[in-house]
C-alpha cells in the first residue's frame, strides 16, 4: 500500500471517528428534554425563583427590591442573557453562585439569595436547574446598582456572619425520592420554607432550633405562621390537607393563599402547585415529624 | 282664587322639592351594612369563604351539579368588593395592602375577574357539566381569589383549621 493510500485511510478513520462523536458533542451541549423537566420542576420547587422576577414583568429579569439592615439590593437578572444575565457563565460559575453565594469574580452575593440553604441541593438537581435557567428566553436588564449603608458590611461584616451565625445546609450525595427524606430534603434545601417561617436571631440568622416556628417579622411585613405540629399555635391541618393547599391554594376552611405564599405556590414558569402529589404529601408527612414548638404568631 | 293658586303651587313645590332632596339622600346613604368599611368587608369575605368551602366539599362528594347557588353567591359578593374598599379604609384589624389604591384599575379587575369566574361555574353547574365544573373548581384557587389575595392582602398570621362558618 502506497503512502497516499495509507494517508487517505487514516482521513477516513478520522473522519469516520468525527462523526461518530458528533452527537456526543452535541449532547454534552444540549441538555435532553428530560434534563430540562427535571431542572423546571426544581424550578417550580423554588417556588419559581420568584425573587428574581418583578411580578407581572419579564421571568427572571431581576430587579426586583429588596430592603434590609444593610441597606437595598436588587435581585440579579438570572435570564441567559449574556451581558446583564447569566448566559456569559459557565455552568460552574451558575453553581457556586447558587450554592455558596460567589460571583465569577469572586464578590459575594448579599444572602437574600439563600445560599446557606440551597447549599443542600443536590448536584444533578442544580445541574437540570442550570440547564432549565439557560432554556428561558434572555432578558437585556441591567441590574441597578446596590445601596449597602453599613460601613464594611461585605469585607467584614458578611464573612464574619456567614462563618459564625448562619445555618448551612450540607449537600446529600443524591436527592432523595421518596417520604419523609424527600419532604424533608424539598423542605429544607429547595423550597426554602425557613426563610420566611423560621424566627431569625439578634443577628438575623434564622434560627434552626425553632425550625418553621413562624415569624412575627416577616418579609413585607406579614406575619408568618408556625407550621410546626403544634397543637395550639402550629399548624393542624391534616396532611392531605396540607398537600392540597400547596397545589391549590386552598385552606381548609374556605380562605385562599395570598401574599408572598400565594406568589410561590403560583410561581412564575413553574411553582410549588406543579409539584406532584407525591412530592407535596411528602412535604405534609415531612412537616408533621419536626418539633412541635409553641411560639403564637399574631393577636 | 289667586291665592289659593299661589298656596297650591307653594305646596307642590315644596314636595317636589323634598322628594328631590329625598331621592338624593337615599341615593347617598348605605342601603346595607354597618357603615365600617373593615368590618362589612370582612363579613362579605368570610361568607365567600364559606361558599368556596361549601363548593369544594360539594365537588369532593360527587354532586357538582349543586354548585350554581354558591357560585351565584361569588358572583354577586364580588361586584360588591370595591364599593366596600373605600380610599384609603384601612385600620389595624384590616390586611388590605395600600397598594389596592395605587393600582385601582388592577384591584377593580381583579374583582370583576371574580364575578366572572364565578358566574362562568354558576353557568356550568346549570348546565349539569360536571367535567367543566371540576375543572374549574381545581385552578379556582389560584386563579379567582389568589390571583386578588396575592397581590392586595397581607397573608393572616395564623392558618385556621376547618370549621363550619355562615
Amino acid at each position: 500500500m502506497g503512502v497516499l493510500a495509507r494517508r487517505a485511510r487514516h482521513l477516513a478513520v478520522l473522519l469516520l471517528v468525527s462523526l461518530v462523536s458528533l452527537p456526543a458533542l452535541a449532547s454534552a451541549q444540549a441538555p435532553s428534554a428530560a434534563e430540562l423537566a427535571r431542572g423546571k420542576y426544581i424550578f417550580g420547587a423554588t417556588g419559581g425563583c420568584g425573587c428574581h422576577t418583578v411580578p407581572k414583568q419579564p421571568v427572571n429579569a431581576g430587579g426586583r427590591r429588596y430592603d434590609g439592615p444593610y441597606g437595598t439590593v436588587y435581585s440579579s437578572n438570572i435570564t441567559p442573557d449574556r451581558e446583564t444575565g447569566i448566559g456569559g457563565w459557565t455552568d460552574e460559575q451558575i453553581i457556586t453562585a447558587t450554592r455558596l453565594g460567589r460571583r465569577p469574580n469572586g464578590e459575594r452575593l448579599i444572602p437574600v439569595h439563600p445560599y446557606t440553604v440551597f447549599n443542600g441541593m443536590s448536584a444533578d438537581d442544580l445541574k437540570a436547574l442550570v440547564a432549565f435557567l439557560r432554556s428561558v428566553p434572555p432578558v437585556k436588564q441591567a441590574k441597578q446598582p446596590k445601596k449597602i449603608s453599613v460601613p464594611m458590611f461585605e469585607s467584614v461584616f458578611l464573612p464574619a456572619w456567614l462563618a459564625a451565625f448562619a445555618p448551612r445546609e450540607s449537600p446529600p450525595t443524591s436527592a432523595p425520592t421518596s417520604g419523609v427524606a424527600r419532604g424533608e430534603y424539598l423542605v429544607r434545601a429547595v423550597a426554602h420554607c425557613g426563610e420566611c417561617h423560621t424566627p431569625r436571631t439578634m443577628t438575623m440568622a434564622t434560627d434552626n432550633t425553632r425550625f418553621l416556628a413562624g415569624n412575627p417579622k416577616g418579609p413585607e411585613e406579614s406575619e408568618v405562621p408556625n407550621i410546626t405540629p403544634d397543637k395550639t399555635t402550629g399548624l393542624q391541618w391534616s396532611e392531605e390537607e396540607i398537600a392540597d393547599y400547596l397545589g391549590s391554594g386552598n385552606k381548609p376552611d374556605g380562605d385562599v393563599a395570598g401574599g408572598l405564599m400565594g406568589e410561590v405556590i403560583e410561581g412564575t414558569l413553574a411553582g410549588y402547585k406543579d409539584l406532584t402529589k407525591a412530592d407535596r404529601l411528602a412535604i405534609a408527612q415531612y412537616l408533621k415529624t419536626i418539633l412541635p414548638i409553641k411560639n403564637k404568631i399574631g393577636k | 282664587m289667586k291665592l289659593r293658586t299661589v298656596r297650591a303651587a307653594v305646596i307642590l313645590g315644596s314636595l317636589v322639592a323634598l322628594a328631590v332632596v329625598g331621592c338624593a339622600t337615599a341615593s347617598k346613604s348605605p342601603t346595607i351594612g354597618t357603615g365600617d368599611p373593615v368590618a362589612d368587608r370582612q363579613r362579605l369575605m368570610k361568607n365567600v369563604g364559606a361558599n368556596w368551602a361549601d363548593i369544594q366539599n360539594k365537588v369532593k362528594a360527587g354532586a357538582q351539579d349543586t354548585v350554581a347557588v354558591n357560585a351565584e353567591a361569588l358572583s354577586l359578593h364580588a361586584q360588591r368588593i370595591p364599593s366596600l374598599f373605600p380610599e384609603g379604609s384601612l385600620t389595624d384589624k384590616s390586611k388590605a395592602k395600600p397598594d389596592i389604591w395605587q393600582k385601582w384599575p388592577e384591584f377593580q379587575a381583579a374583582a370583576k375577574n371574580l364575578e366572572n369566574r364565578a358566574a362562568t361555574l354558576r353557568d356550568q353547574a346549570t348546565a349539569k357539566d360536571g367535567a367543566a365544573v371540576t375543572a374549574t373548581v381545581g385552578t379556582f384557587g389560584r386563579d379567582a381569589c389568589g390571583a386578588c389575595h396575592t397581590p392586595f392582602r397581607v397573608p393572616p398570621p395564623q392558618q385556621q383549621p376547618a370549621q363550619p362558618r355562615s
